[in-house]
């Protein structure tokens, strides 16, 4: 008992300890989750067969079901819009604004500030705020494009099919922005000043220096956001439950929306599981591309 | 020729002004040192130089033409940082060429230059690295490198080998002298080391907060300072200053607070006037010289080089540094004989700290 003691307050026994925590919280609350979602994407589970492990195993079945329900191929390209756009717009208005908060003006940091107002809110609250600037009869944007000639109609945006899935674009991307500036701020704030003096000496306009001075230095901040955006896009769940629910009619609804309706409102939960491993694998491919991208950072 | 012409330039920084009415003309080729402690201006005057500060008022003139409105890149100035500001992300050859890949020049044109400066530079087989694979010196002679290619009207230097140890440093101060010689371009080298801006420079700039104190040939500037700032900077170790004050004949200065023999000068000077000497510590000496007078001294400490020694030696209440190429022989605590050359003996206003002569 001494030894233990000894070995634990002493010797390697603390580390060991330590990662014994880490292991341990990994295999229950990542591991064990991931492994049994996985497991009943190949059974048939539904409310009769949840409380047991007990369930028939049905191979790939669950996928050929999903993939081959009409809605499938519904759902797959909203999730390609949504994850494209969202990351497109977040990603070149969070990088224009860190680009405009690294040029030094009065008030710059105090501006910069404001903009995180969207991160540190619930995306709950963000939908709901949404939700209110974008009713069709009373909200803000409708009179704001209204008043502006714009448009002379009413857009619905959350009830028209054709404009839902926008909508819930527009709020993520607005969602999305403080993220994506802060962590290129960062990447921006990185480059030596004179660097850029350098290569306007030699001869470069300030578009040049955009070019191949800041892209190809921050490439491996680009890589960490796009790859963390698409994790977080994937992961949006909040705000489509506040705005749209995925309706109408699926026109808004995305994957990780459908895996929870089929489990949790059908209790389809082997597709929903389904689905949701398939979205898994397509993470962990993001997340290896983001591994690497780290691994192109510049030391000065 | 001049090259550079830089008249009546004054730069605030918001409240602060930074370069006070400087005015300062390089000749066509020549190699200009700005030198100054840290903090009087010095790199802020190259900035403007190569136009990445702007100006509060004043003009510069390269080649004749004013340049204050123009861009850095309109200036044909090439620097070279302190901290050598090499792109990461682009190898020894593509950070030389960068400038001419910029302007489209042609294909074999940008390799046959690039390789002529990596081979002036001996950089020869490093071409396909990237900065970080390179050391200290190596890195150096890229920003070198950088320049070089571009063959502009100027070449600034910010303190360019102030990065590298000791050894490199003076092999590197000779290698710059020697490119400079077989490129003949101008060039103006900020340094706050005074022995570099000695042994490089033809025309040095003394600054100290924001205005020039004095410029011209380093042994001008060793042998007629102009004040008792540049007196002090200029020569290593430190010239020694004693508080003086001329006797009655206007010939003897008495040493303040001490009943020790007068230094009689043969000059002309205002009686009663409260003075600085100025005394070089090579012009001290142990042995008898010309002209000299003699006064006893406690010997304080003594520091050799090996070839050098420096001697601090108490004259009264002064303590008086000497240089002696070789061994003098002298210890620690022994009673001396100290010989001033009168003739070297520069004087310096108390109250202006201008040179005075007589
Ligand atoms: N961007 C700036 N803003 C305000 N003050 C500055 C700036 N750059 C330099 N200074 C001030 O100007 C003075 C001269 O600086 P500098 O030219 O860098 O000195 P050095 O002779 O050491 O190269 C210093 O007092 C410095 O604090
Ligand atoms: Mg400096």
């Amino acid at each position: 008992m001494q030894g233990i003691i000894r070995t634990i307050r002493d010797g390697s026994g603390f580390d060991i300890l330590l990662l014994l925590l880490a292991l341990v919280y990994l295999v229950a609350f990542s591991a064990f989750p991931i492994i049994y979602n996985i497991i009943m994407s190949l059974q048939t589970v539904d409310m009769f067969t949840i409380a047991s492990f007990d369930r028939p195993f049905v191979g790939l079945k669950n996928y050929y079901d999903i993939l081959s329900q009409p809605l499938a191929s519904t759902i797959f390209w909203n999730t390609v819009k949504f994850v494209v756009l969202s990351i497109v717009f977040q990603l070149s208005i969070g990088f224009g604004l860190a680009l405009f908060f690294q040029q030094d003006f009065p008030g710059a940091t105090w501006l910069r500030g404001l903009f995180l107002a969207g991160w540190i809110m619930p995306a709950l609250v963000v939908g709901a705020i949404w939700k209110w600037l974008l009713a069709g009869d009373f909200g803000v944007i409708n009179y704001i494009l209204m008043s502006s000639g714009v448009t002379d109609e009413r857009i619905f945006w959350l009830s028209d099919p054709d404009v839902a899935l926008y909508a819930v674009i527009i709020a993520n991307v607005w969602l999305g922005i403080p993220f994506n500036m802060l962590l290129l701020s960062v990447g921006l704030a990185g480059i030596p000043r004179d660097v850029y003096e350098a290569a306007e000496l030699d001869g470069a306009g300030a578009f040049e220096r955009f070019r191949s001075i800041t892209l190809p230095l921050m490439r491996a901040q680009l890589g960490a956001v796009i790859s963390l955006g698409v994790i977080f896009t994937l992961q949006q769940f909040d705000l489509i439950a506040a705005l749209t629910q995925g309706g109408p009619a699926n026109s808004s609804n995305v994957a990780q929306y459908w895996s929870w309706q089929l489990s949790f409102q059908t209790y389809e939960i082997s597709l929903g599981s389904a689905v949701s491993v398939m979205m898994i694998l397509f993470v962990i491919v993001v997340a290896a591309v983001y591994v690497r991208s780290t691994h192109h950072e510049h030391s000065y | 020729m001049l090259q550079i012409e830089i008249d009546n330039l004054n730069k605030h920084y918001g409240g602060f002004h930074a370069l006070k009415n400087i005015d300062i003309a390089i000749r066509n080729g020549s190699f200009v040192a700005l030198v100054g402690p840290s903090g009087c201006g010095k790199s802020t005057l190259l900035r403007t130089l190569a136009g990445l500060e702007k100006t509060s008022s004043g003009d510069i003139r390269i080649a004749g033409t004013s340049v204050i409105a123009k861009p850095p890149r309109e200036r044909d100035v090439a620097m070279v940082f302190q901290s050598y500001a090499l792109y990461p992300h682009m190898d020894v050859e593509h950070n030389m060429n960068y400038s001419m890949r910029l302007k489209r020049r042609p294909r074999p044109e940008i390799a046959a230059r690039t390789r002529a400066a990596a081979e002036t530079l001996g950089l020869g087989g490093l071409l396909d690295r990237l900065p970080k694979a390179l050391s200290g010196g190596q890195r150096q002679r890229v920003a070198m490198g950088r320049a070089i290619v571009r063959n502009p009207k100027v070449f600034l230097f910010d303190e360019p080998l102030s990065n590298l140890d000791a050894a490199l440093r003076v092999h590197m101060r000779s290698e710059i002298r020697k490119l400079h010689e077989r490129l003949e371009a101008t060039s103006v080298y900020v340094t706050h080391d005074q022995v570099e801006a000695m042994t490089m420079a033809d025309h040095i700039v003394v600054m100290r907060l924001g205005v020039v104190e004095q410029q011209g040939s380093p042994l001008d500037l060793y042998d007629k300072p102009a004040n008792k700032f540049v007196a002090g900077f200029i020569g290593s170790p430190a010239m020694n200053f004693i508080p003086v004050v001329v006797g009655p004949d206007g010939q003897s200065l008495v040493i303040e607070q001490d009943l020790a023999q007068p230094l009689v000068l043969n000059r002309k000077l205002n009686p009663g006037s409260r003075l600085w000497a100025g005394l070089r510590p090579e012009h001290l000496s142990f042995a008898p010289v010309k002209g000299d007078l003699a006064l006893n001294a406690d010997v304080e400490s003594v520091e050799s080089t090996g070839s050098m020694t420096f001697v601090t030696a108490g004259v009264a209440s002064q303590q008086l540094v000497v240089a002696h190429s070789g061994r003098p022989g002298v210890e620690r605590g022994a009673v001396i004989r100290l010989h001033i050359s009168l003739e070297n003996i520069h004087l310096f206003d108390r109250e202006t700290e201008l040179a005075v002569s007589g």
